[in-house]
């Protein structure tokens, strides 16, 4: 009987420590999850919003970072001389006010936004902004030194004025310095040395750091001195990383975050309909292809390239990876961007063009060829299996060649595959960067060899550097346009599909939005209570 | 006696450690995929490549690059991350509390809940009771811990918003709050193994003679149970938690990486994908060390519970 009476006092521990704990746990955390209001109309200050991504930054230094994840974050720290409008197709003053340029289209003036101060109180001048658009290419090894390429020289006539001297006539300058890695940092790191900068860094953007605890979470408040008065609106952001795409929803579902990036394309029309969040599927500038390495004698024939192309039923795709949410893509260019080109006749499905396009290829019984796909990437896994049924018709066998994803990389970058799914964004909104790299061959190309496929036509080539010197819009898109369309006939990758960029965030957020080139800035953006 | 053996395995920690990170650090560069391509991202030039190869010493040879780790490691320097560009030993200094805390609460936790329905089970064998707790025990054994993880934060995250949903939270109350339920997702991993080798051993300890002659010398049941059941039962149930708990310290990413902790298995799986190597060797290091004290800790605790074990 004893014995009985302990045991089982001894088993109860067990239920009684969840129980304390439990309860314990109510006390913090029942007041988020019950505290749904609905949204106020009038702008609210105040509050800190928590916003989940799939991975943590990895630097504060924006000419060092080429993940998004970093990029994105240093864009709310530090600010360039422009910034692109909402629909992604023209740029804005942001740190400079106007420019001008000169007679011989080789130096560009910028005129600086008087008033700006650092979030140390620091005013910024040209000094500044002439310091910090030259560590872009300080070192061969940063990430974007080929964006100020063509840039021959600074100088700082006054306090308040820079010369951008160029050693050509460069059309996407304007646009290049609206890139986030020539966002403004004091000059000479504000007297300290590189590391200790660095840990605290500092900048003109609505928000600074509080706190980064590397590989988890970055921490920003608002800046005090932002020169956009009244702004911004929150008392800070913090950018969480949550690797699991079930977390991020459940966090967000809890109320403990405010905005989940990038949801299971599986979950994005349940969470269309949920009351308290907001489902957004925003215009991007992804384009997803299959490229072809035309290192591979099949490849280097136009007409299997084009059967490929003709062969994929892109519909069906765009239904098996992205649940719908997705459209077909008839250009590498998406509409998202200004030199898109809606008539761009880019090959759609159809098995009947697709043979007779194979007939007229030097292999009209087919081939075998492999597909690199990134294992454990379902989305590649899913779009090799339909490539691979698909192409069978036209009698080419296609293995999947499973690889995790830092070899595909590598192998992708130094051509080391026959098909293989790239994609492409762009960071800027002039087309320079996205045609340079996903379409421009030969010697001129600046590394990726048209993105590795060693596509080489002279023609494309010619038109792409033309459009680089030329500074007429229309001129330059009349160029674009003819590149996308000799791409649609010769095409180095079959273009599958347009995908935007989509977000889950709370009802209570307001003014977020997010830009085709998947950036974000949070001077507007506040929280209802 | 004692001291002398904890010694001599702490000295052949060394070793063992080192072997570990040799046979990682090889295994690691053979597999291909570049840090550089995932640092500089898809536009890079191969003249960036190479001079970002050429600034970290991954142009070297294996073998030199294994020495000079092994250099910085007798300086007591564990090198400097690729993609953070900070010392490898400060990221991991803010990781190792989360990781050992997670281990610890879920260790502690799987001891409450295996003791007490052990004892009621080994108590009652063959009834009703002792049925239930070893079908539930053997239903827990089945279970993933990603699903178990994901149910208790939906259940007491979601449907009742009892705990945090996911995150280490802030200041000491945030963490222990934060911590509870991926040490419970531990230890409902752990308890039914724990749970049924305790209650095999207390049968077995309860059936034997000494506790049929303690009992006829009028020792009380309690006595019984706790001072002669428990205390023999609790030998072969030290060595199932310490072999639970060295599995568990590379098994940790699944638990962190469901509920986004910031720990040592989260960092270690995008080290791994980004070929960010120095984070790579150190968290082997840190892990293989771990791994060792806790099977240390096992052998010292079965010596200190059974005066017949002798160490040596």
């Amino acid at each position: 009987m004893r014995i009985n009476r302990s045991t089982i006092a001894l088993a109860s521990v067990a239920v009684v420590v969840l129980a304390t704990t439990t309860v314990a746990g109510a006390v913090g955390h029942g007041q988020a999850a019950s505290s749904a209001k609905s949204a106020h109309s009038t702008i609210q200050r105040g509050g800190t919003l928590v916003f989940d991504r799939g991975s943590d930054i990895i630097s504060l230094d924006p000419t060092q970072v080429s993940d998004n994840e970093s990029i994105w974050a240093d864009e709310c720290i530090y600010e360039p001389l422009y910034k692109a409008t909402q629909n992604g197709k023209e740029l804005v003053p942001d740190m400079a006010t106007s420019y001008s340029l000169s007679a011989n289209k080789l130096s560009w003036t910028f005129n600086l936004r008087h008033g700006v101060k650092f979030s140390n109180g620091q005013v910024m001048t040209s000094a500044d902004v002439k310091f910090s658009i030259n560590r872009v290419a300080a070192k061969a090894s940063n990430p974007w030194t080929f964006i100020n390429a063509d840039i021959a020289s600074i100088t700082t006539p006054s306090k308040y004025q820079v010369v951008i001297n160029t050693k050509t006539p460069w059309a996407p300058l304007q646009a290049d310095m609206a890139l986030f890695a020539n966002g403004v940092i004091p000059n000479n790191y504000a007297g300290e040395t590189s590391s200790v900068f660095w840990a605290h860094p500092i900048g003109t953007g609505p928000f600074m750091v509080k706190q980064w605890i590397k590989g988890n979470e970055l921490e920003l408040v608002k800046n005090p001195y932002y020169w956009q008065k009244g702004k911004p609106y929150l008392d800070g952001v913090n950018f969480v990383s949550v690797p699991d795409d079930n977390t991020r929803l459940l966090q967000l579902e809890s109320g403990s975050a405010q905005i989940d990036e990038f949801p299971a394309w599986s979950q994005v029309s349940e969470l269309s309909s949920k009351p308290g969040i907001t489902m957004t599927l925003f215009p991007s500038s992804w384009t997803q292809f299959l490229g072809f390495n035309e290192q591979i004698k099949y490849f280097k024939d136009v007409h299997v390239r084009l059967a490929i192309s003709y062969a994929i039923d892109r519909a069906a795709i765009i239904k098996a990876v992205l649940f719908g949410h997705g459209t077909v893509a008839n250009s590498q260019v998406t509409p998202a961007l200004w030199d898109y080109d809606a008539s761009t006749p880019g090959a759609q499905y159809n098995l009947t063009t697709a043979k007779k396009q194979m007939a007229m290829s030097a292999y009209p019984k087919g081939f075998s060829t492999k597909l690199l796909v990134g294992s454990g990437n379902q989305n590649e896994l899913t779009m090799g299996q339909i490539v691979q049924s698909e192409l069978a018709p036209l009698g080419i066998k296609v293995t999947l060649q499973e690889v995790n994803g830092a070899q595909e990389t590598t192998l992708q970058d130094e051509s080391e595959f026959q098909m293989s799914f790239l994609y492409d964004t762009t960071d800027i909104i002039d087309p320079d960067e996205l045609m340079t790299f996903a379409a421009a061959g030969g010697p001129g190309a600046q590394g990726t060899h048209a993105e590795f496929t060693n596509y080489d036509n002279t023609q494309v080539n010619s038109l792409i550097n033309q459009a680089e010197h030329v500074l007429s819009m229309s001129a330059r898109k009349a160029l674009y346009d003819k590149v996308q369309l000799i791409l649609a006939q010769d095409p180095p990758m079959a273009y599958l599909f347009y995908q935007p960029f989509a977000y889950a965030y709370s009802s209570k957020v307001h003014n977020f939005f997010v830009y085709p080139t998947g950036n974000y800035h949070f001077e507007n953006v506040w929280l209802s209570k | 006696m004692l001291v002398r053996y904890v010694g001599r395995r702490l000295l052949l920690m060394v070793p063992v450690a080192l072997g570990v990170t040799l046979l990682v650090f090889f295994s690691i560069h053979m597999v291909p995929g570049s840090p550089a391509y995932t640092f500089l991202g898809p536009h890079a030039s191969h003249k960036a490549v190479a001079a970002f190869n050429q600034e970290w010493g991954l142009n070297r040879s294996l073998p030199v690059q294994y020495w000079l780790f092994l250099d910085r490691l007798f300086h007591g320097n564990l090198g400097d991350s690729l993609f953070y560009q900070s010392s490898v030993t400060s990221l991991i200094a803010t990781r190792v509390p989360v990781t050992l805390s997670l281990l610890t609460g879920g260790a502690v936790l799987s001891v409450l809940i295996a003791v007490p329905f052990a004892a009621l089970a080994a108590t009652h064998p063959g009834k009703l009771i002792d049925q239930v707790i070893r079908f539930t025990s053997t239903a827990g054994l089945g279970m993933p811990s990603f699903w178990i993880g994901t149910t208790l934060i939906i259940l007491l995250g979601l449907v009742f918003p009892l705990f945090p949903v996911g995150g280490y939270g802030n200041g000491l109350w945030g963490h222990v709050d934060s911590m509870f339920l991926p040490c419970l997702t531990i230890a409902i991993s752990i308890a039914p193994t724990l749970l049924r080798s305790l209650r095999t051993s207390l049968i077995d300890a309860l059936g034997s003679d000494y506790v049929a002659f303690a009992r006829a010398k009028g020792v009380s049941a309690r006595t019984v149970l706790y001072k002669y059941g428990f205390r023999n039962a609790t030998i072969s149930a030290v060595s199932v938690l310490g072999i639970n708990i060295g599995f568990l310290v590379g098994g940790t990413v699944v638990i962190e990486n469901v509920f986004a902790l910031p720990g040592l298995g989260q960092l270690m799986i995008t080290s791994i994908l980004d070929r960010d190597f120095p984070i790579v060797q150190g968290i082997t290091l840190i892990f293989s060390v771990i791994v060792i004290l806790v099977y240390l800790l096992t052998d010292v605790a079965y010596a200190l519970l059974d005066p017949r074990v002798r160490l040596g």
